[in-house]
């Protein structure tokens, strides 16, 4: 009894907690369950196609949750990700309409443009914490509205395509687009959405892991979200340090706009996101803040988000049940946490 | 009090003890911390409700608590008589709350301004208001729950003198402390306690401070290390410093602090140490100059300095951390832990070895969290800390503060190690005994200024004690 209730205090239990109930809330609904997972299985893990959509998701969630996670390493709520999300895109969308050169050199330069956009939205948070000691939960949300609607203006205004009915950039220049993925002995997918960006996130998770265990900015940062009057105390320069991490968090999401941009879409619209930049503060989560569970948690959720159109087409439960399934995690991640806290506040 | 138990998850705190007070007498509980004193204490008044055992008394039992437990913005009889005001109709009658106060003072020999806003007062006469409030009540039994912690030597005689006249009238009195010579002074019995149980009881005048210690111990105390003659040279210097912190301010401080001395600063709680101590550390702003070898960038560099912090929990640790993670907590830029951009975690690992090893930090491994190891055995390895590598400066804020008698000796010994191998060492001690016993020089501080200076043989404890209660 004792190993099965440690097993569902995981992250692992904590899906299937919220698996179960999810099969509860479709029993309810009158909907086999045995039919809305296996139609949710085949249209994420059944087949090339599937498996390539999936990976895209994963991807899209996979760079706002690693971003997330930096900043709440160090202590600081970002729920900023959907604006930093939605700027870099802008930022790449914007440049990659015009730039020429050499494939290599201008995609990376649309990636690094991600990043400084991104950046530079994390970076408006960190400055108005660290100079006036504003909350960065109140103002990273309040960045993504003011993201929304300034890309809402730009692309219908002033970076709006003559030739495109829609509000969006002109397509990005084909030197400018994401490499697809290789070709695996006979798996090829040319012909998906997938790119290499998958491979830079998960490198990204690498280096962050590496940032947080083995440098001194990573422990420094760590420190400074887990104890913070202890790490300032210990030479730490606080406000420097919510800059920089707000920064960084910004950037890194920023980066994954970018990666949709020159990958997916191929142009910038504000439909960039169907609200990644908040499924990924679950999916940061459901990763214990550590980057390379959140890969995995990433990879659950770009199931999720990939077979819910599936389970809608062939068995006829709504694409929202899949958020309400997210929704289910996060209450029992939730519960969880406090379930552990009060364990460990046990007298020792 | 026969056969009283009390469970807590994972430690019984008090295991079948027998406690007998007899009016007129004056009774301590003495032991090391975790001994199970104040929850035998709480138990007697009330306040927890042990698992076994049964407790009579004739009469009411009053307690003063270690933390007092007044409210700052009422008036002095307000606190004592609050929840019992006299009326006048519905409303409080204040002249006979007010002539019930003074009358109250009167009788026990307390002076007191029954209007003085309680924020305002020193802790010595704060206590003396918590103490009044029992009295009010008249009880039978009184408990003093560490009474003279915040109190300077006078404050701690006046107290003694009351409790020592409400004994003489038939009350029954119980005090739970640490101070063994207080023990010796006052009371007339002694109950030690160790891991919940009472492992001695003695006549206080057959016994004596070390037959106390022993027991309390359960066996001999370490010796503390001797200190060495060391070459001075000016190493610390603070000019004409002023700052303020939250709670404390500091005016126009001048010393000095030589290699290879420990200079202990004597003062109650409350008169301007924090603030000395934040602005050292570089935590608060502050005016003059605070610099170490003609440096006034080095302190904050945290460059071959140790920092004993006050709260360990706050300030010294993070909680969920490792050991090893700790050990290197405000060393982590110093070259030996940084490599280029990186951390050297096998030098860490080292350190914290070295630390768990010289100052017998009891854990699990290495590798465990801190918030699981006992207050004492965090508080050595903050100690721990700040000494290794034999920092050219350190700054002690109450390094053996909540631990027990024997690792208070080591944690004492290390620190004169340190300054016999040539540290400058400033301790901040709230406790005059260990200023006493490694101090140097020793500096009073009263009210955010050095009030006096004292050097080798002209260390005198009455003198001091008189400085530090603000009387010349």
């Amino acid at each position: 009894m004792k190993v099965v209730l440690r097993l569902l205090a995981g992250p692992a239990g904590a899906l299937l907690l919220a698996f179960v109930l999810a099969a509860v809330a479709m029993l309810i609904a009158g909907v086999n369950p045995v039919d809305g997972f296996s139609a949710l299985i085949r249209g994420s893990l059944g087949g090339r196609r599937p498996i390539a959509e999936t990976l895209v998701q994963t991807t899209a969630l996979l760079f706002p949750a690693l971003g997330i996670s930096l900043a709440f390493r160090a202590g600081l709520f970002n729920i900023g990700a959907e604006g930093q999300l939605l700027m870099g895109g802008l930022f790449a969308g914007a440049v990659g309409a015009h730039l020429a050169g050499p494939s290599w050199l201008t995609v990376a330069a649309l990636l690094l443009l991600g990043m400084l956009g991104g950046g530079i939205w994390g970076g408006i948070a960190g400055w108005l914490r660290a100079r006036f000691n504003a909350s960065e939960i109140i103002s990273t949300l309040m960045l993504n509205f003011i993201a929304l609607s300034l890309a809402g203006y730009l692309v219908a205004g002033p970076l709006k395509s003559p030739l495109a009915s829609g509000a969006e950039t002109a397509p990005l220049l084909p030197n400018n687009w994401l490499p697809a993925f290789p070709t695996i002995g006979s798996l090829s997918f040319g012909d998906t959405r997938l790119t290499i960006s998958i491979l830079i996130a998960i490198a990204t998770a690498i280096v962050l892991r590496f940032v947080f265990t083995r440098t001194v900015f990573g422990y420094e940062l760590r420190a400074a979200g887990e104890a913070p009057e202890a790490a300032r105390r210990s030479g730490i320069n606080m406000p420097r340090m919510t800059l920089i991490a707000l920064s960084l968090s910004g950037a890194v999401a920023g980066l994954g706009g970018a990666a949709i941009v020159t990958g997916v879409l191929h142009r910038f619209n504000t439909s960039l996101s169907p609200g990644y930049g908040y499924t990924a503060i679950a999916v940061a989560l459901v990763g214990d803040l550590n980057p390379l569970w959140v890969c995995v948690a990433a990879l659950g959720f770009g199931i999720l988000e990939a077979g819910g159109l599936m389970m809608q087409a062939d068995a006829g439960v709504p694409k929202d049940a899949i958020r309400v399934i997210e929704g289910l995690i996060i209450l029992v991640l939730a519960a969880r946490r406090y379930f552990a806290t009060r364990a460990s506040s046990a007298p020792i | 009090m026969h056969g009283i138990r009390k469970v807590y998850p994972g430690v019984i705190a008090v295991d079948g003890v027998d406690l007998d007070l007899l009016p007129g007498e004056i009774h301590a509980l003495v032991g090391e911390n975790g001994a199970g004193k104040s929850t035998l204490a709480n138990i007697a008044f009330g306040a927890v409700k042990p698992d076994g055992g049964t407790v009579e008394a004739a009469g009411t039992v009053g307690l003063v608590h270690q933390h007092f437990e007044l409210v700052g913005r009422l008036r002095v009889w307000h606190n004592i008589m609050l929840g019992r005001e006299p009326r006048k109709g519905t409303v409080v009658d204040v002249d006979r709350a007010r002539s019930r106060v003074a009358e109250l003072a009167e009788r026990n020999g307390l002076a007191i301004d029954p209007d003085a806003l309680v924020e305002e007062l020193p802790i010595g006469v704060q206590q003396r208001v918590e103490l009044l409030r029992e009295l009010e009540r008249e009880p039978s039994v009184l408990l003093l729950d560490e009474p003279t912690a915040a109190l300077a030597p006078a404050e701690i005689a006046t107290l003694f003198a009351t409790v020592v006249q409400l004994a003489k009238r038939g009350t029954a009195i119980l005090v739970v402390t640490h101070k063994l010579q207080e023990v010796i002074d006052y009371t007339t019995r002694v109950s030690v306690m160790r891991h919940g149980k009472i492992v001695a009881r003695y006549e206080t005048a057959d016994t004596s401070v070390d037959e106390i210690a022993r027991a309390m111990v359960g066996g001999e105390l370490p010796q503390v290390a001797q200190r060495e003659p060391t070459g001075a040279a000016p190493c610390f210097a603070a000019r004409d410093v002023s700052a303020a912190s939250d709670t404390t301010t500091v005016s126009g401080l001048s010393f000095e602090v030589h290699a290879g001395e420990i200079v202990g600063i004597a003062g109650v709680e409350g008169n301007g140490q924090t603030a000395l101590a934040d602005a050292i550390a570089g935590m608060i702003p502050y005016t003059g100059s605070i610099e170490l070898d003609g440096d006034s960038t080095a302190l904050r560099h945290r460059n071959n300095i140790g920092i004993v912090p006050q709260d360990r929990h706050h300030e010294g640790l993070v909680l969920n951390w490792s050991i090893v993670e700790n050990a290197i907590l405000g060393r982590q830029n110093l070259p030996g832990i940084r490599k280029g951009a990186l951390t050297d975690w096998r030098a860490a690992r080292a350190d914290a070895a070295a630390i768990v090893e010289r100052f017998d930090v009891r854990a699990a491994s290495l590798d465990v969290a801190v918030k699981m190891l006992s207050g004492g055995n965090q508080q050595k390895l903050l100690v721990g800390r700040a000494l290794i590598g034999d920092p050219r400066f350190v700054l002690a804020y109450q390094p053996t503060r909540g631990i027990d008698v024997g690792a208070a000796a080591l944690v004492q010994s290390r620190l004169i190690e340190a300054r016999n191998r040539g540290s400058a060492i400033l301790l901040i001690s709230f406790e005059l005994d260990e200023i006493l016993a490694i101090a140097d020089r020793v500096l009073v501080m009263y009210r955010g200024k050095i009030t006096g200076s004292f050097t080798g043989s002209e260390i005198d404890r009455g003198k001091i004690g008189r400085l530090m209660a603000g009387l010349s």
